[in-house]
């Protein structure tokens, strides 16, 4: 970890932010004291996490800090074993993904974003297809489903697909995050998870994701990710929760430390620990 | 609508197509799956129209529509199969089995006929309950469970009438309307039923919502369950599809013939892929249309038919349609048309 290259990819151009991110309210989410275990092999211990409305948290720590795991008891796919999950602040519990996603949680995973033969239309509205009664029948409203992507992916300005007709085949791994983080925001989420959102990833594309992660934030949406790379963690963050084998050993604010020292922070736990 | 934000999309074109870039004219045909089966088969009726002097004759006719529609209908079913990513090995058996059973039903034990048909037909949908659940609850290969299928179904139907044939002179009612001629015309009933499902099938994928979930379950199944597609059913109500339009089929030969033999769909299985394939429709899922597999029974049935007109032994077309086959695989994926889930 520590051997990484500290800028590899760095971003340009995000801007800088100015406002604050409003914790006087309800957070979207809210996990108290959660722990979890796979059979006798305890991996959380007692997490408290927030995610307000319009803030971007980013879990970082090394390999089995329990990251991944956390991600997936805020999206519905793990059941924690002790602790409550609180949303909009109301004590919520998932049987599964579905469940999560019902309610407004929108898990983007890069290689789950997208079905490569549909077209651009059929794939953002994949699962929450318009109807329209024709008779006794219902039938894809497609002009309006044409219509409202065409409308949605404007703005991400695609540079290998122009028209909603097409498959997605041609899409980049980071212009189909960008999409599902599209299509996210159009049907409503109010707490996007990404894992990894920036892995493998060029320069460019890299740039067009944290653009689209700021965008969500700008629409008020909570945004949880995780992240290997710090120089793609700080400039997006408000607030950077650092794991290390299950637990949450600090919360830092933004502008609070360099890229540097972040760096330094988790190999240094991680030797300490070694040790 | 902005176009600052992309630079890509000139503001001509966005003006002249809200919905999108305009395409011309080639790209647009292009862009039809349909158009290279569809000039396939125009070539080879050529090719046979210049070789021999009767192509055209109303018997040449009914003998290539007869043949092609039930190849057809077993494969519409098919390729909503493939679509969603599966494999049925077991048509061409289901294809004897049903009539076998009707006629089984209906001739030797004095049932209603009609009831008989649903009968048959609803045992058929159970054979495609079981492909369906025996392949997504264990998750092995229907190339598998549907090949296991084959070998059950043609011992039942061995088992059923041991090689005698099933032979009614005096066709029923039900019989008229799945296989009598059509007025004075060289065509038979088959064929407009193959006209009815391709319409139903082809309005199923493109303009309903199990089509958008099928091309998705076929085409990647992950991305597809987590946007909420319920990927498992869809592909057993398809292996339900497949059954039951191969049963029925069955039944249309069985009327048109007035007799079945448990030889009857000897080959309808790897028939029914190979007009899906050559239609356009991809081994690996998410693609397909239902028109290109029409098209794709239509050229088999005219190779056979055809080169039985300039003399070739009857059986030997098959040769001529596998070497077809692999040809239009191999420029299927020089083009790129199968998708992404190879190199």
């Amino acid at each position: 970890m520590s051997d990484a290259p500290l800028h590899s990819g760095a971003p340009a151009a995000i801007p800088e932010r100015t406002h604050e991110v409003d914790r006087s309210g309800q957070p979207v989410f809210e996990l108290r004291s959660i722990s979890h275990s796979y059979g006798r092999n305890k991996v959380i211990f007692d997490v408290n996490l927030a995610v307000w409305p319009g803030e971007v948290v980013a879990l970082v720590g090394d390999n089995g800090a329990g990251k991944s795991t956390l991600l997936k008891i805020f999206a519905g796919y793990q059941k924690p074993t002790s602790g409550t999950l609180r949303f909009m602040g109301k004590d919520v519990s998932f049987s599964s993904p579905a469940q999560a996603r019902a309610i407004g949680i929108e898990a983007v995973y890069q290689d789950l974003a997208i079905v490569d033969q549909l077209s651009l239309w059929r794939n953002f509205f994949l699962g929450k297809e318009i109807l329209h009664r024709v008779g006794p029948i219902n039938v894809l409203d497609r002009t309006r489903m044409r219509r409202e992507a065409q409308a949605a992916i404007m703005e991400l300005g695609l540079t290998r697909v122009h028209t909603v007709e097409e498959p997605v085949l041609a899409l980049s791994g980071g212009e189909r995050q960008s999409v599902a983080i599209t299509r996210a925001m159009h049907f409503g989420a109010k707490l996007l998870l990404l894992d990894e959102p920036t892995a493998a990833l060029s320069v460019r594309e890299t740039r067009n994701v944290l653009k689209s992660i700021e965008r969500a934030r700008s629409h008020g949406l909570g945004v949880l990710y995780i992240d290997h790379n710090m120089s793609h963690v700080l400039p997006v963050a408000d607030r950077i929760v650092l794991l290390e084998l299950g637990r949450v050993v600090r919360v830092i604010d933004r502008g609070e430390v360099s890229i540097e020292e972040l760096q330094d922070l988790i190999a240094r736990r991680t030797q300490a620990l070694a040790v | 609508m902005t176009t600052g934000t992309s630079p890509n999309v000139t503001p001509a074109a966005v003006n002249a197509a809200p919905a999108g870039r305009r395409k011309s004219p080639a790209e647009s045909l292009l862009g039809i799956r349909e158009l290279a089966p569809g000039l396939g088969l125009i070539v080879v009726a050529l090719f046979f129209t210049a070789l021999t002097t009767n192509f055209w004759s109303p018997q040449t006719m009914t003998a290539i529509t007869t043949v092609a529609s039930t190849i057809a209908i077993v494969s519409i079913g098919v390729t909503m199969l493939m679509i969603s990513g599966e494999f049925d090995l077991s048509v061409g058996q289901n294809f004897a089995f049903t009539p076998i059973l009707w006629a089984l039903l209906f001739v030797s034990n004095g049932m209603n006929e009609w009831v008989a048909l649903v009968i048959a037909l609803v045992v058929a949908g159970g054979v495609g309950v079981v492909n369906g659940l025996v392949t997504t609850s264990f998750g092995i290969p229907s190339f598998i469970t549907t090949l296991g299928m084959f070998f059950v179904l043609e011992g039942v139907n061995n088992l059923l009438i041991s090689g005698h044939q099933l032979i009614m002179f005096d066709p029923s009612l039900a019989m008229s309307v799945l296989g009598s001629r059509l007025g004075s015309t060289p065509f038979y009933a088959p064929l407009l039923w193959m006209f009815v499902f391709a319409i139903i099938f082809w309005f199923v994928l493109t303009r309903l919502r199990y089509g958008n979930w099928t091309f998705a379950t076929g085409g990647r199944v992950g991305p597809a369950k987590a946007m909420g597609v319920p990927t498992k059913r869809v592909k057993l109500t398809n292996f339900v599809i497949s059954s039951v339009l191969a049963g029925l089929a069955g039944c249309m030969q069985f009327a048109y013939i007035k007799g079945v033999t448990q030889g009857q769909g000897q080959n309808y299985e790897l028939l029914a892929i190979t007009s899906a394939v050559l239609g356009g429709t991809s081994l690996f899922g998410g693609m397909g249309t239902i028109w290109g597999s029409v098209i794709g029974a239509f050229l088999l049935a005219t190779i056979q038919i055809g080169l039985v007109l300039v003399g070739v032994p009857g059986s030997f077309y098959v040769t001529f349609i596998g070497i077809m086959l692999v040809i239009v695989v191999i420029a299927n994926v020089r083009l790129g048309r199968f998708g992404g889930n190879q190199a």
